[in-house]
């Protein structure tokens, strides 16, 4: 809700900014979350997939060919190293506008993925 | 937290900035206080050495990279949140 010329209007946040002159600042998370599992990473990441579409029926949830799940507008990428290929490391990106969900994911994928995905 | 969220309820925007020296005293206020601070092009980054954490600070935004470890990414997030304003 903002105040101008005398008049009240409701207008989106990102409006209003504007409309103050003020600009966002964008404040993101990056979390590294590791898992023990022995299959490739695309597999990883599928049955990730598989997991978060069980438990988030409510959300969408996406596999995009280019190797990343999107939880809303949460990034999901897993990778490991040459040296220690059944270590992975989940990255999960998200922004403060996604915090509740953000914090939920990783705290859901520290769990680990349950067994028979 | 069991289970999911059951709605989306989108945390305010945000706007000014995070500066350097003032959040530098913040993060040594709240026992932080191994931080290696990197010059960027953009802005700073500070590396959090014995959290193993990293804190790019630009203008315009603020990205905070940890492991899981929500008691200190929540912390963090609440440091950088005292300097920014809400809409």
């Amino acid at each position: 809700l903002i105040m101008k010329d005398n008049s009240l209007r409701l207008v989106s946040p990102d409006q209003a900014l504007k409309e103050l002159g003020l600009s966002e600042h964008q404040l993101r998370f990056t979390c590294r979350v590791q898992l023990q599992d022995p299959h490739s990473d695309a597999d990883t990441l599928t049955r990730i997939f598989t997991h978060l579409k069980s438990v988030l029926k409510a959300y969408a949830i996406q596999h995009l060919p280019d190797g990343t799940v999107m939880v809303e507008s949460i990034v999901i990428k897993v990778s490991s190293t040459a040296e220690e290929p059944n270590v992975k490391v989940i990255l999960l990106s998200w922004s403060y506008q996604d915090e509740e969900l953000g914090s939920f994911l990783s705290t859901l994928l520290k769990k680990g993925l349950p067994a028979g995905l | 937290q069991e289970e999911p969220p059951e709605c989306l309820a989108p945390k305010p925007l945000l706007s000014g900035a995070v500066p350097l020296e003032a959040f530098l005293a913040a993060l040594h206020k709240h026992g932080i206080v191994e931080v290696k601070v990197e010059e960027t092009p953009d802005g700073h980054i500070l590396h959090l050495q014995a959290e193993d954490a990293l804190i790019q600070l630009e203008e315009d935004g603020t990205h905070i990279v940890c492991d899981n470890n929500e008691p200190l990414r929540t912390a963090l997030r609440d440091l950088v949140l005292r300097f920014l304003q809400k809409f």
